[in-house]
This record gives C-alpha cells, structure tokens and sequence, in this order.
C-alpha cells in the first residue's frame, strides 16, 4: 500500500495509508450485508431490472406493456424497471488559497478526507471522481473505477495546483457542466467566498446526493487574536483591522454561529447534508461518527 | 474652577480620541480569509458615528481619567453661600460647662471642631482672631489668615473650671470687629452662661451650638458652722439636680481627706437636695463634699470648705450700757462679748492682761478713751476727737446718701430707711475711708487703718436714730466686726470666687508667702505685708504659707454656679440678639470656596487600575483558567459535583 512517491509532504503518508487500511476493515466490518441492497451496481450483469407492475394509463410507452400479464388477465399493465445506477461519487476540493491556513492546513485536512472517501467509494466498487476547485474552474482527474486505481487519485490529491483566486461558484459551474454520473457529491471547502451560496446551489441543481464538508481550523472558530489586529486575507491580501476585545470575538463567534446554521438550512433544504469540520478532529471521528451521523457514509 | 488655565488640558481629550482613531500600527495577522471579519467590522462601521471609532472601554476609561484629573487640576470649588465675613471675630467659649461631656465626648471637642469648621468656611482670604472666653477673654490667635495657625490655636484651646461670663468677650469682640466694616463674630458656646453681656456688638452675631447632654449633677452649697461653743460642727450641703431626670447620688463627706459621712439622696429633676451634717469632727479644718459616681460635668463633684477656727473673739463694750448694741453684738457667734462702764475701763484691760485673755475688740459706746484701746476698735457716736479722726458741730437730722452697692461694709445692708435725728460732722483721719455719708458728703459711717489696728466709727449715737430698730442694724454691726476683726480663718477669707483676685493684707513681718494648690506652690509677691493672691481657676483647698512655713491661711474655691451646672445647651438667640443685624452689603458678599479636586483624584485611582486591567485585557478563558488554579489552590470544595456523585 505504500507508495514511496506519496512520501515526502504528502498529505497520504505511511500513517494515513496504515489509518486508511484499519477503517477499510472497520468499514467492511460495519458495512457488511447492507451494501448489497442499497446501491445497485451494474456488475449484476443487467442494465435494466424489473421493479413492479402498475396500471396502464393513456400515453405510456406501449413498449413497456406486459403482455404476458394482459394474456393472462386481461388486463394492462405497465412493467416498472429500476432506472440504471451508475454510481459515481464526486469529490471536490477546494483549492482555494483560503484552504492554506491553518496546522494541519484546511487543504491537507480537505485532501485526506477526500483520499479517504475515494478510498472508500473504489473499495465499494463506485466511481470516483475527484477534482480541485480553483481559478474558477474545476480540474477533475477522470472518473476511476476499482480499488487499485486509489494511487492515482492520491498522486492526483498531490500535486495541488496553484491557484490564484477560487472563484468557487464559478468552478462549481464548470463542474456541474461537465458532471457525468450521479451519485453522492462532497464538496470541501471552507465556502470563504463570496460565491458560496451560488456554488452550492450549481452543486445541488445536479441532482446528486450534496454533501458539504466545511472545512475550518480551530483558529477559526475560536479565534485568538491580538487586541489590535490588522487581518490580512491570504487570497486577496487585503487587510481588515480590528480591535478584537471580547465583544467583538462573541460577535465573530456567533455571526459564525449563524452562518453555519444558514448553511445547515440551505443544504437541508436541497436534500443536501452539512458537515462542519474542524480540521484537528481526527480522521476516523470524520469517517465513522460525523460522516455516518450524518448520512453521508453509510 | 480656581485654575481655569488647566482647562485648556481638555485639548487632550480630543488628542486621545484621535489616537485611537488613528492608531494604525496593528499586527498584521494572516489568516485564511478575511471573509467573516469583513461582514462583522461592516456592521460595526455601519452603525458608528465615526468611521474608524470604535467603541472601546479603553477609550473610555482614559477619556474618563484624563477629564477627572483636568478637572482636578483646574482646582473645581463649591461656592458656598456667603456665609461668614472676611474679618470673622470666633470665641470659643471655655466656661466651666464645656468641660462635660456628650456622648463620650468632651464639649470642648465638640467645640473646638465647630470652630475648626468656621475656620474651614472662612471665604478666600478672610480673616479670623480666635478668642477663648470663660470669666474673662483670651485672644489666642490675633487677626489671621494663616488658617493653619488658627487651627493650631483652636486645637490648643480647653475647657476651664471657671463660670461663664462673656462680657469681656463681647467687649473685646466688639472692638476687633469695629476695625473692619465686614465683621461677623462667631460664638461656639453651649449658651448656658448666667451672665449675658449687657454690650451689644456692632457686628452679626452667629452662634455654634455645642452640647447635647443634661445629664449632670452639682454640689450646689457646702458651708460649716461652728455649734454649742466649737464643740460640734454642722455642715450643711445641697445637690442640685438640673437635669431632666429623677437621680439618686451618693454624697460623701470628707473631713481633711478622712470620709466622715455618705449617703444617698434622691434629688427629683430640677430640684435641689439639702443635707445638714453633724458628725463632722470639730477639729477638721477643711470639709469636702464629694457625689460619686460620674456625670456630665466633673467639676461641680466636688466642693470644699474651710472650716473658720472657732477661738471666739473676746469683746469688751464700753460705755454706759446700750441693750441694742449688746445684743446685736452677742448675735454674732464668734464673738464672746463683755461689757463694762467708762470707770471699769482701766480695770478691766489690766485684768485681761493679767489673765493672758486680752480682748481681740473694743466697741466704744459715745465714748473715746484717753488712748487708744491695744485692739481693733469701733466707735459708736464718739463725743470727742480720737484716734479715728475729728468731731465737730452738731448736725440736725441728715439725710443718708446711696450707699455704694460695692462697699462691702455695706453688704446686704439696707439703710435706704433709717432716720438720723442727730449727728456730729467727723472729720477721718488718715488711713479712714468714708463708708457711708449724706447727700453733703458728711461721713456718717467711716473705716479704715489707723497705727496697725482696724478702726471702724459711727458718727451718730444709736439713741439718735432708729437705725437699732432696723433689720439692718445687726447686718451693719457684723460687716463692722468682720472689717475689724476678721474672721479667724487665717488671712484669707474661708472661701473665694473661682477666678476672683484677693487683696492680702498681711502682718508685715511677713516677708514671704507662697500659695500652695495640691502639688503646685506659686510665691506671692508681698510689699509691707500686701499683695494680691492670684485668683484660683480650679476647685480645690488653696492654702497661704509664710516664709517660715506656718500656714497662713486656708480658702476654698468653689464652682458654685447654678448656670454652669445645668450643662443642657442653652437659647443662641440670647447671644445672638445682641449682634447687628447684617447689612445688605453684607448679605450680598463674595461666597466662599471649598475645593473638591481630592475626590476626583481619588476617583482616578481605580480608573487607572481599570484601565491597566483593560488595556492588559485577560481574556475570558484565560480569567476562567486563572480563577480555577485560584479554586484549586485554595481547595475550594466543587459541593455541586461532590454531592452528585454517588447516586450515579
């Protein structure tokens, strides 16, 4: 499992491969016996399967008449089929420079999760679809398939691209466009965009299963700051000054707060899940407590 | 604001602000994204009125400090109503009454911080002369503006034993309030003095009120008489109550320092209580009345009395025999009369002599002797010239003229109705002072000194007057003897006024006397045997020694004043009723200053604490971290958890 390559720097050195292999063997053990029912897949050897019966009524396909039925009874029915599952999972990273913060970085957190969840998805026989998000565009690396493909979605998670401005709501778009396969999607990002809202709404109008991994360091959900400040933005390295006394640091902290629960609504709303993520919760927490609590693994 | 100048110090104000509007060296702090900040600092600068100032108790502490300490500089005052004028005459009275105590505390005290405060309330630049007035007034710091100086004064001022009487006081007031047009004398007394000053002063009067107590009793009286020939004494005491309350005091006697007799007497508020005590010895020479127990006022506690040697004074009355005259004569107690005629007269003196008992005084009834008696001598309606002066013509009916009301042959004597049907113009020899004459001038009564003896004459016959049917007569005939023979207390009389001078009048062989007062002896200056004794300013047995040691003489002082002992607080209008009123200009003078810049300096303290601790701005974690090292430390026990515990 390892890879001398993905050594040096990598976010998916020794440890996380010998981490990642104990929870494809938790997972396994957990997930046993439920795979089989829930996510179809076409290694059945049929395209289409039979699912139920139900009344003819005018203007359906008469092709999906079964005749067999009305000789026998008499009666119309139409022949329901489960529609072709071609699951993909759709891992996005976002690439951002905002991503850059933080020990461990956002983006290093961001890469394992997803190196993990493609981890998981190859070894549950789906396609995996991983890209970075950044200079308003999406960089996918295409969809693989089998478990021995994972190195090459580690290799890809390495070498980050540099990225000036995210831009996400327009990657999300140039995403979206080009997104082949449904399935599960799981956005990580720190949504530190003005375009966020716009991004998750493009995400969402794809019709797959949205998950929003909310990437954030401690430092930004307690911040700990000199009383004068001047901030200054890694993206655009603009400054902004403040005297943070502990009034303002309540009120960061509940704008914050507020925001999260704002994104909890807007995914929620659109069938999607949010899972916020600090970046010093341990992996598996990430994969076998927030993920399943949530319903984003099962 | 005394230093309106420092106001410009509130140019800083504005400097502050502007520093924090413009502080711009803040560290800069990368962070991911300024993306929740920029919203937050967008709210804040919404709603400020100024773009950049923020609100800060930082700010605000050091805006706060900065104005307090301004203002302090500026030297803020409170302009108190022209309260007291600049040339401010303050008597401090220190009559006997300011020694009680109220509450614990001397009134003296109270005195003295009342006057403090008039000194405090004088208005910028004033004056103040600080007078302590009992008897008589003391200025104890003329005409200052060292406010310092005249604290010290009043610090040093205290009470005396002494009866109130602030005559002096209001004279002395008078006239250093005249020297300047804006006076106000200022009187911190408990107002109970018996005597109001008959002056009026030509300035406002104010009065302090001191005292609050009541609570006091006095020894009222305390006299001796000698009884049945010097064998018994009878002392006679009264306790005044005047208070508003019922009290029994015990009352101890004392013979020469020996307690002879205690009781106790129950004395109704505002009543007084008498005692007649006998089982004093006879022997004692000074008897002392004491109440135990404590009171307001300590002083009046105690009385003392000298008790008069009871060697009677043999009297020898020669003259044709006059029962008026022997009988007013053998009134007096100490005196052992004998009379004889005008032939037995030579008789007489020689077997007095023989006998050792010679006469201590000789009454001459229309008599003058060849040569003059070896004693003090009274001439009745002399016929001839003798030792006392000259006679002359027979005067028809003279009239009696005012009689001096401070001669003290004179005391209690009222001769505003007696007749003279007859009289011989007496011409005094040197040394005799008229006493008594007519409207004319003519002496009808004369005393004095003549050749060392005491001489006393009437230049009318008794039989030519109704002067012997009078009440005066026998008063006449003892404040004759006691002129001529004193009584034989020594030469002192057996008690004087507290604050009251004496002339002594010595043998002059006596060249040297000391007056002894418990521990303290002061010498007496004496020519040919006069002198003054200083007057006493304490209760107490004061004795007269002469240069050999003998005692010359013993005399007690004693507070013996009603008004004194009632130390309740008395009506300020009788003093103040004496002032002028204040005069428009007066009325409409500069008000005073009192500063207050200390509280706001002490205000600043705390400030500068605060803004310390806000400047250094422990955060809430870091006080919650440092309060639970704080509870561990002192092991503080967690009751809450503790209690939960064992039921899980």
């Amino acid at each position: 499992m390892t890879s001398p390559a993905a050594r040096a720097e990598s976010p998916f050195d020794e440890g996380f491969l010998r981490r990642l292999e104990q929870l494809e063997l938790a997972s396994r053990r957990l997930t046993a016996g439920r795979m089989k029912g829930e996510r179809r897949s076409t290694k059945r050897g049929q395209s289409v399967e039979f699912a139920d019966y139900r009344n003819y009524a005018a203007g359906d396909d008469l092709r999906q008449l079964d005749w067999n039925v009305y000789a026998r009874l008499e009666r119309l029915f139409v022949k329901l089929f489960v529609e072709e599952e071609d699951v993909t999972v759709h891992l996005l990273v976002d690439a951002s420079r905002s991503m850059d913060y933080g020990e461990p970085s956002k983006l290093v957190v961001a890469r394992r999760a997803a190196g993990a969840l493609a981890y998981l998805g190859l070894a549950h026989l789906d396609r995996v679809s991983v890209a970075f998000l950044g200079d308003g565009r999406a960089m996918p690396l295409q969809a693989l398939r089998g478990k021995q493909r994972i190195f090459e979605i580690f290799r890809f998670l390495d070498a980050v691209p540099r990225v000036r401005a995210t831009g996400l709501a327009a990657a999300a778009r140039d995403y979206a466009a080009r997104l082949r396969g449904l399935g599960p999607l799981v956005l990580l990002s720190d949504l530190m965009d003005p375009g966020y809202e716009d991004a998750l709404r493009q995400l969402a109008a794809t019709r797959c299963q949205l998950s929003v991994l909310h990437v954030l360091a401690p430092q930004e959900l307690d911040p700990a700051l000199p009383s004068d400040a001047r901030l200054v933005d890694a993206e655009s390295e603009a400054g902004v000054e403040v005297t943070a006394d502990d009034d303002l640091l309540e009120r960061y902290r509940e704008r914050l707060a507020a925001w999260q629960a704002e994104l909890t609504t807007f995914c929620a709303r659109r069938g999607g899940t949010y899972v916020p993520l600090a970046t010093d919760v341990p992996l598996a927490d990430l994969l076998f407590d927030l993920l399943r609590r949530r319903g984003v693994v099962t | 604001v005394i230093a309106p100048l420092a106001l410009l110090g509130l140019l800083i104000l504005p400097i502050i602000v502007a520093f924090y509007m413009l502080r711009l060296r803040r560290r800069d702090v990368p962070v991911g994204s300024t993306f929740l900040w920029a919203q937050l600092v967008r709210d804040v600068e919404a709603n400020a009125p100024w773009q950049r100032l923020r609100f800060s108790w930082l700010l605000v502490v050091q805006l706060l400090l900065a104005l307090l300490l301004v203002i302090a500089a500026a030297r803020p005052f409170v302009a108190t109503d022209a309260e007291l004028a600049a040339n401010v005459v303050l008597v401090v009275d220190t009559s006997a009454s300011m020694g009680a105590e109220d509450d614990g505390v001397p009134r003296i005290e109270h005195a003295r911080r009342a006057a403090r405060g008039v000194v405090d309330r004088l208005p910028v630049g004033g004056r103040v002369t600080v007078v302590a007035a009992a008897d008589s007034a003391e200025v104890v710091a003329a005409e200052t503006d060292d406010r310092d100086a005249a604290r010290a004064a009043i610090d040093g001022i205290e009470a005396t034993q002494l009866p109130g009487d602030m005559t002096d006081a209001f004279a002395l007031a008078s006239a250093l309030a005249a020297r300047h047009p804006d006076s106000d004398v200022v009187l911190v007394t408990d107002a109970n003095a018996a005597q109001i000053p008959g002056v009026g002063v030509g300035a406002p009067v104010r009065v302090e009120l001191v005292g609050s107590s009541d609570a006091n009793q006095a020894v009222a009286a305390l006299s001796t008489r000698a009884r049945a020939g010097g064998t018994e004494l009878e002392v006679f005491v009264a306790v005044n109550n005047p208070s508003g309350a019922d009290v029994r005091r015990r009352l101890e006697l004392y013979a020469d320092g020996d307690l002879v007799d205690a009781r106790e007497l129950a004395i109704p508020a505002g009543q007084r209580s008498e005692a007649i005590v006998t089982s004093v010895p006879p022997a004692a020479t000074v008897v002392e009345a004491r109440l135990a127990g404590s009171d307001a006022l300590a002083v009046d506690d105690a009385a003392f009395a000298v008790v008069p040697r009871s060697e009677p004074v043999r009297t020898l009355i020669v003259g044709e025999g006059n029962a008026y005259l022997e009988n007013a004569l053998a009134l007096l107690p100490r005196l052992e009369v004998y009379a004889v005629g005008v032939q037995g007269y030579a008789q007489a003196l020689a077997d007095a002599e023989d006998a050792g008992t010679p006469y201590g005084l000789f009454v001459f009834d229309r008599h003058v002797p060849d040569t003059p008696p070896p004693a003090a001598a009274i001439y009745v309606g002399p016929p001839d010239d003798g030792e006392f002066g000259t006679i002359g013509e027979v005067v028809d009916g003279p009239a009696v003229g005012r009689a001096d009301p401070a001669e003290p042959l004179l005391r209690y004597v009222d001769l505003s109705t007696v007749h003279i049907g007859r009289a011989r113009t007496l011409t005094p020899a040197d040394g005799v002072r008229t006493v008594l004459a007519t409207p004319d001038g003519l002496p009808l009564v004369a005393a004095g000194t003549v050749g060392g003896r005491d001489v006393a004459v009437l230049a009318f016959a008794l039989g030519d007057s109704d002067l012997p049917l009078q009440v005066a007569f026998p008063l006449l005939m003892s404040n004759l003897v006691d002129a001529v023979a004193p009584p034989a207390a020594g030469y002192l009389p057996p008690s004087l006024a507290l604050g009251e001078p004496y002339a002594l009048r010595l043998p002059a062989s006596v060249e040297a006397a000391t007056l002894v007062e418990g521990d303290r002896s002061t010498p007496v200056s004496l020519t040919a045997g006069r002198g003054t004794l200083p007057p006493a300013d304490s209760v107490g047995v004061r004795q007269l020694h002469g240069g050999d040691g003998t005692v010359l003489g013993r005399t007690a002082a004693n507070l013996f004043d009603a008004a004194e002992s009632s130390v309740r607080p008395g009506d300020p209008a009788r003093f103040t009723e004496l002032g002028r009123q204040p005069s428009a200009a007066q009325a409409a003078r500069e008000p005073s200053r009192t500063e207050w810049w200390w509280p706001l300096v002490l205000l600043a303290l705390p400030l500068l604490v605060a803004e310390w601790l806000l400047f250094h701005r422990p955060s809430r974690r870091a006080a919650g971290r440092w309060l639970r090292g704080l509870r561990a430390a002192m092991r503080w026990p967690r009751l809450g958890r503790r209690a939960a515990a064992p039921g899980r």
